[in-house]
């Protein structure tokens, strides 16, 4: 699903990623982690082509990310859900309507649009704050809403930056649960993060960097 | 379809949530809009004055004392054969004295102390319509001014070449007033939508990382530059109306022979006008909008 061969990322003349090759194969429920500043989120990035790679290939569900023309990359962005470690959610809608922001793009009719977000809006126990604004939840409930618009569509790839960046452990727990039922489905799910607690047990890849290279792939 | 539907609903929340940005391009739009069509209303009478006077409007050719016949008849085949004239009609002394007997009345009776008619006989010729302008008219007199037998050609010169100018210049003004006036357009509604943009470049930003196209992103921005064409249209054109009628009433109150020369509201040139302002108000906003990169 996802395919990194010999991947080389600058920023002006700092190297950040330097000679990774990775695959995430479809179905999988993998995790970066890694020191701050390592590059997780810069990985995160050019898997849907907000960075490009300075050297090395890039495949994400079939698209070659070195060919993508740039009318072509909103259709690759529909295959995949993010969710941002600044959240990115909009002040001036409520939270069905950030929800719905994500299959409206799709130009999807109305009345699917009002099932499927209420329907996901149930999944991660936000019904009944649907009419709120972003900046009168709980920043566990923001990441919330977060996770329920990258999942809405039904994406092909879900990628989370930092999903419990500063949650307590019983909220991370719930949060967890709530990617692997998703991965459950059929979605390819990269976690980045330097919480050990999310992948400690869990039986999964773990992916670590360090100064700009794989160090070292475990199982969680 | 729905796309269209929903960035019709994006511009119009837009346009109502900033609406005293947009009350203000709308109405220095139709100020614009106004004075565009102010110019045409003008110089679209003057032109009308112009023509319902040049209607009359002839060159009188006299003729020399005691010419014969012959030359006569040579001079009015000259004329009759003139592609330029639309008229002529020879008016010979004695009907040249019946007609100033008949404008004179009892006064006339002062034109016995003439043993023999003093009036010359003379040619009326129109010019055709296209060629009344002044250079042509005089350049038509001097001509015939040479022509054996012609005493002297009158023709009202003044007149003809002041009224002419004046509209020549209301129409070079008109064309430069409103290109800058058009140009003014667009960038007034370049800089509201360039507002609005950078005031939701967080949003858009998100939108294209969402998988937003740059149709879905862009639409919005440009419905809401034509909306502000076409709101300042309407208001420019409740406006003129407002001011013709305004103008006729009064004017017409003591100088009711206005409408005559006064044309009714310039439908068929005010129409394109704000056409044309609609369309550099779209014009504005695709520029504001610009290239959407990835
Ligand atoms: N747009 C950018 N321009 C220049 N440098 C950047 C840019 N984005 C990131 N960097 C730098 O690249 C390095 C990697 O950043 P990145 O955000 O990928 O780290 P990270 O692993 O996600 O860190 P964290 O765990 O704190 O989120 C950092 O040193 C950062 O300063
Ligand atoms: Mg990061």
């Amino acid at each position: 699903m996802i395919h990194f061969t010999s991947v080389s990322k600058f920023y002006d003349t700092d190297i950040v990623l330097k000679d990774i090759s990775l695959t995430i194969n479809k179905g999988e429920l993998a995790f970066v982690t890694g020191p701050s500043g390592v590059g997780k989120t810069t990985l995160l990035k050019l898997i849907y082509c907000a960075e490009r790679p300075d050297e090395g290939e890039i495949v994400v569900a079939g698209w070659d990310l070195k060919k993508i023309k740039q009318s072509a990359i909103p259709f690759l962005r529909r295959n995949v859900g993010i969710v941002f470690q600044d959240f990115r959610l909009l002040a001036n809608k409520t939270v069905s309507e950030n929800v719905a922001l994500a299959l409206r793009i799709h130009d999807m009719h109305p009345h699917e649009i009002k099932e499927h977000v209420s329907e996901v809006l149930k999944e991660v126990k936000l019904k009944h704050k649907e009419s709120t604004y972003p900046y009168h939840l709980s920043g566990g409930e923001q990441q919330r809403v977060v996770i329920a618009r990258a999942m809405v569509s039904k994406p092909a790839v879900l990628l989370a930056d930092e999903p419990t960046g500063n949650l307590d452990t019983e909220t991370s727990e719930t949060i967890m649960n709530l990617f692997k039922e998703i991965n459950a489905r059929g979605t390819t799910v990269l976690i980045a993060t330097h919480n050990d607690a999310l992948f400690h047990g869990t039986g999964r890849r773990v992916i670590y960097l360090k100064e700009a290279q794989i160090e070292r792939e475990v199982v969680g | 379809m729905r796309i269209l539907i929903y960035a019709a609903a994006t511009a119009l929340k837009s346009l109502w949530h900033e609406k005293w940005i947009n009350l203000l391009a709308v109405l220095s739009i139709s100020i614009g809009l106004l004075i565009i069509s102010a110019f045409l209303t003008i110089s679209q009478n003057l032109d009308s004055v112009l023509k319902r006077w040049s209607k009359d409007f002839g060159l009188i050719v006299y003729l020399n004392e005691g010419l014969n016949r012959e030359t006569e008849d040579i001079l009015r085949d000259f004329f009759q054969h003139d592609s330029d004239l639309a008229s002529v009609k020879y008016i010979s002394k004695d009907q040249a004295l019946q007609d100033l007997r008949k404008i004179m009345g009892k006064q006339s009776l002062a034109l016995e102390v003439f043993e023999n008619n003093p009036l010359p006989a003379s040619f009326e010729l129109t010019l055709k319509r296209e060629l009344l302008n002044p250079v042509l008219v005089e350049r038509k007199a001097a001509e015939i001014r040479h022509l054996t037998g012609v005493e002297d050609v009158q023709y009202g010169e003044k007149w003809l070449s002041s009224l002419s100018t004046l509209a020549n210049t209301m129409k070079v003004s008109a064309i430069f007033l409103g290109s800058a006036i058009f140009i003014a357009i667009a960038f007034i509604t370049y800089s509201t939508i360039k507002i609005f943009f950078y005031r939701r470049k967080d949003e858009i930003e998100t939108l294209k990382l969402l998988g937003a196209t740059r149709t879905f992103i862009r639409l919005p921005f440009l419905l809401e530059g034509l909306l502000i064409g076409l709101l300042a249209s309407i208001v420019s054109s409740l406006g003129l109306f407002g001011i013709y009628s305004l103008i006729m009433n009064k004017i017409s109150e003591f100088l009711p022979s206005i409408n005559i020369i006064m044309t009714p509201l310039p439908i068929k040139t005010y129409f394109p006008a704000i056409l044309a302002g609609t369309f550099m108000s779209f014009i504005g906003s695709i520029i504001a909008v610009g290239k959407i990169r990835y």
